[in-house]
């Protein structure tokens, strides 16, 4: 890991967690945003919109040669001059020469996020070219020399104060602090620019080869302007904008502004196609297409499928790392999760290397995006990438190489710390302190100690009491249960049995991988997914429940991925992710046995947190709420009961767990505003977070898994 | 096409994006509308339903200061500019104006005030439905700037503070006339 990088790029965290204001902003964003875009969704299917874009953008990167010469042909055949660029500074220097040998001293800009990725201003003021930036937000960041820190809201990280300090500069008279009067001071002061500028520079969200044409989404109408006063419009295009026809860029354009800001449409699309009239004359109009990265990252299997995004930013909009920290330090000059993998083909891996890991793996970027890209799995991917590069981290290396591919190693050292914890612990359950330099992991939240004997001793001596079971189920339990939890699987038990079910626990399960995989340790995983394969398989069972959604979406897709390739081991891998299922989706979907518990709970005011691999992961939501209600519970709603709880393993306790402990706030304030005294969940990880958030704020609310209300429904019955 | 209902859609749609919709009986109710509005200059580019329906004498007779010479020095004085409009959208009360020519661009991208006449004919479903007309517009001519506009213009940069007017229109006049031009490849 490069030493000075990491120091830096910490330092950019803490400034960001000082500044209040802008969480606050940008949770009043992430809020709106959401409201708006339902709003804006409300008469369409999202779900077929999003099917149908990402077929569409995946048959363009399968055909992108081809598409690109169609478009390329009809664009010269208007009149357009196309040229190619290889790199970043490639583009510049056809734009900085094409400027020089017009003599212009002044370009209008309209928001281009490729020009943003190329610096092109600094290229063209070296040709002698001003310039001046139009979107508001744009013309904003460039008084104040910053970078953008959102895709589509440039300025998003600024208040009305600093602009109407930047703007006082710019006119040389007080202008107040009344957002009207700024964006009406914006009017004035661009407007003659258009006239005078010799340029006018856009990009485009779209390219269309049926037509050569391109496509701008825009709502101040200044690339309208900049589009038609100038003699000359030069449009900067990634070459991943083509789309095939004009039914394809209209599919883009409804699904766009609807996910990018919640707007039905913007206020301007503007089609043009070829040198249309100006002035009298033919405007000459190039087309720059902007390779810089792309090509190789249409060749990466694991990352190609980022090609498919749209830039409508919504992955950072609905991310709470970036609601926390802002894209200042959650991205590169392309920010959010799309950001990360794009820093990485466009800017070098060395500019992703921090942010890949500042992802806490929620998944939240998934379920909203409308290329319905896997953004999280390329992360991941990359991040491995990067480990093989740079290397883990010695202590990590040591953990996952040496100590976890040994079951007997890992389970040893587990059980001597539960021994050796017990200074620390004095007998509780949940440590409340760490000495010395370990005392900021428990500052914020309590940590659950190492249970006396795991889940995998005492449930030998738990007795079965099934009859004639209806199913035989091996317990895959994770370490957290296991170790952590042990209560939790002999709950799981109670409950099963008064269903009619058997269950086992395959003491030969080791962690599911996932720590090591989220380091980008994948050699580990994998040798993880074998052990584990074989352990649950053995026994035959006919489910494997989890308790940990985590571990449920290891057993049913990484595994799957990581040895598809591997004849051994593929038709075993296929097998058990067929068969495991998490245990409050396995009573309601596969049971058909909500009803076993009806009215048997003592009425508790409870509200649901939904884990973030379970709902988007796995798909499960509305099973425990059925349960809970079904149980006699009231079930109160939080805000917000979908976002991530800040816990992400390794990333709450080394990684970054000054955002975990933010994000862990947030959700501590939503649950103390629903009122409920108990907050229910599925997953080890959201309990040892959320439990020890509400420990150490002394908050009366209980965090309970789903399992654990269940199987005191039973034993209050 | 142009149905009552489509008509409702789309004044409805146009309305909650901050434009003003006004149904004209004819064509001098809609000139009174537009004069009323205006103290200025208003620019009006040439375009054939409003040559067909002597549009420049029922604005002067309504009042209205009209600019038919289309510069950029006359466009940069006006006060408002007026054209026709090829077709609607009724889901999100988009106007689809074929732009090419160059003062229909100056007419609705300077001035503050923008008013398009719109024959109710000529309101389509949504933008799936309009794909064919933009089809032909691109098979008719052999270079386009066609612009869909949905309501006046806008910003939300400060803030997240939704202003409307930064660098174009700062309003937007739909005038719907009937029997103006049921021709969506014609403004």
């Amino acid at each position: 890991m490069n030493k000075q990088r990491n120091k830096d790029y910490r330092q950019r965290i803490d400034q960001a967690l000082a500044t209040p204001k802008l969480q606050d902003a940008l949770h009043k964003f992430g809020d709106a945003y959401l409201m708006s875009r339902g709003n804006a969704f409300a008469n369409y299917d999202f779900e077929a919109m999003r099917t149908e874009i990402s077929a569409m953008k995946t048959g363009v990167r399968e055909n992108h040669a081809v598409l690109l010469q169609q478009f390329i042909a009809n664009a010269e055949a208007a009149g357009a001059t196309v040229y190619l660029a290889k790199t970043a500074e490639d583009a510049n220097n056809y734009i900085a020469e094409l400027a020089k040998k017009k003599g212009a001293k002044l370009a209008v800009k309209s928001k281009s996020m490729a020009s943003e990725e190329t610096h092109l201003n600094v290229a063209l003021e070296k040709a002698g070219t001003k310039a001046l930036e139009t979107d508001l937000g744009e013309y904003i960041i460039q008084l104040a020399g910053q970078r953008p820190s959102h895709m589509v809201m440039p300025a998003i990280h600024m208040f009305k104060e600093e602009v109407a300090e930047l703007f006082s500069k710019e006119t040389g008279k007080i202008e107040p602090a009344e957002i009207k009067h700024l964006v009406e001071v914006a009017r004035e002061q661009l407007r003659q620019g258009y006239f005078d500028a010799e340029i006018g520079i856009t990009g485009a969200n779209i390219a269309v080869a049926e037509t050569g044409g391109i496509a701008l989404v825009t709502n101040e109408g200044n690339a309208r302007l900049a589009s038609t006063l100038p003699k000359t419009h030069i449009a900067l295009v990634g070459i991943e904008k083509l789309v095939p026809t004009l039914d394809d860029a209209t599919k883009v354009i409804r699904i766009l502004p609807k996910n990018a800001t919640g707007q039905p449409l913007t206020s301007y699309v503007t089609w043009i196609r070829g040198a249309v009239p100006c002035a009298g004359e033919e405007k000459e109009l190039h087309i720059v297409l902007l390779d810089n990265g792309r090509s190789t990252l249409a060749e990466s299997p694991h990352c190609q499928e980022a090609l498919n995004c749209i830039r409508c930013g919504a992955c950072a909009n609905v991310c709470p790392v970036y609601q926390t920290v802002g894209g200042h330090v959650f991205g590169h000059i392309y920010i959010g999760a799309i950001g990360i993998i794009l820093t990485a083909f466009f800017h070098g891996l060395e500019n992703a290397a921090e942010i890949v890991r500042a992802c806490i793996g929620c998944r939240s970027c998934v379920a909203i995006c409308p290329s319905k890209i896997d953004l999280e799995e390329i992360i991941l991917s990359l991040r491995e990438t990067i480990g093989e590069e740079e290397g883990i981290g010695t202590g990590k290396d040591l953990v996952f190489r040496k100590v976890m591919r040994n079951r007997k190693l890992f389970h040893g050292l587990l059980r001597a710390a539960s021994v050796m914890q017990k200074p620390v612990t004095k007998g509780e359950r949940s440590i409340r302190h760490l000495p010395l330099f370990f005392s900021s992991l428990t500052e914020w939240r309590t940590l659950p100690a190492v249970a006396d004997k795991p889940l995998r001793d005492v449930i030998l001596q738990q007795p079965q009491q099934v009859e004639k079971p209806r199913y035989r189920v091996a317990l895959f339990g994770g370490c957290a249960n296991d170790f952590l939890y042990p209560e939790l699987g002999l709950d799981l038990v109670t409950v099963m049995n008064a269903l009619d079910v058997e269950v086992y626990y395959p003491q030969e399960q080791n962690c599911c991988g996932v720590p090591a995989l989220y380091s980008g340790d994948k050699e580990t995983a994998i040798e993880l997914a074998k052990q584990n394969i074989d352990a649950m398989l053995e026994g035959k069972p006919d489910f494997v429940l989890t308790t940990c959604p985590t571990c449920t979406m290891a057993l049913q897709r990484d595994f799957v991925e990581h040895l598809k390739d591997n004849p051994a081991w593929a038709a075993k891998a296929e097998q058990l992710a067929e068969i495991t299922v998490d245990a409050a989706g396995f009573i309601v979907n596969q049971l058909d046995g909500a009803d076993l518990f009806a009215k048997l709970a003592s009425q508790e005011k409870v509200t649901y947190h939904d884990s973030c691999h379970l709902k988007r992961g796995a798909g499960v939501w509305q099973e425990p709420r059925q349960l809970i209600e079904t149980a006699g519970h009231e079930l109160v709603e939080m805000a917000h009961a979908d976002r991530c709880c800040g816990f992400g393993g390794s990333y709450s306790l080394t990684s970054h767990p000054d955002i975990s402990k933010q994000i862990l706030k947030d959700k501590l304030n939503d649950i103390e505003a629903s009122g409920a005294s108990c907050v229910a969940m599925d997953c080890p990880g959201c309990m040892m977070q959320i439990r020890g958030g509400l420990e150490k704020q002394e908050m009366p609310v209980r965090a309970q898994h789903t399992i654990e209300l269940l199987a005191e429904a039973l034993k209050n019955s | 096409m142009g149905t009552e209902q489509q008509v409702e859609k789309f004044s409805l749609a146009a309305r909650q994006i901050g434009a003003e919709v006004f149904q004209a009986e004819s064509l001098s109710a809609a000139a009174r509308y537009v004069a009323e509005k205006l103290t200025g200059n208003l620019l009006l580019p040439a375009f054939a339903s409003g040559a067909r329906a002597e549009l420049k004498s029922a604005l002067e007779k309504a009042g209205a200061r009209v600019e038919t010479d289309l510069s950029r020095e006359t466009a940069a004085q006006a006060e408002g500019g007026i054209t026709g409009v090829n077709f609607a959208m009724a889901d999100t009360g988009t106007l689809v104006l074929e732009s090419t020519d160059e003062a229909i661009r100056l007419a609705t991208t300077l001035p503050e005030k923008q008013f398009a006449l719109l024959d109710p004919e000529k309101i389509l479903a949504n933008s799936l439905e309009a794909v064919e007309p933009m089809r032909q517009l691109h098979l008719r001519d052999p270079r386009n700037y066609i612009a869909y506009v949905t309501g006046p213009s806008r910003t939300a940069d400060i803030e997240r503070v939704l202003t409307i007017g930064v660098h174009g229109p700062k309003e937007l006049h739909i005038l719907l006339v009937p029997k103006l031009s049921s021709d969506p490849l014609e403004m």
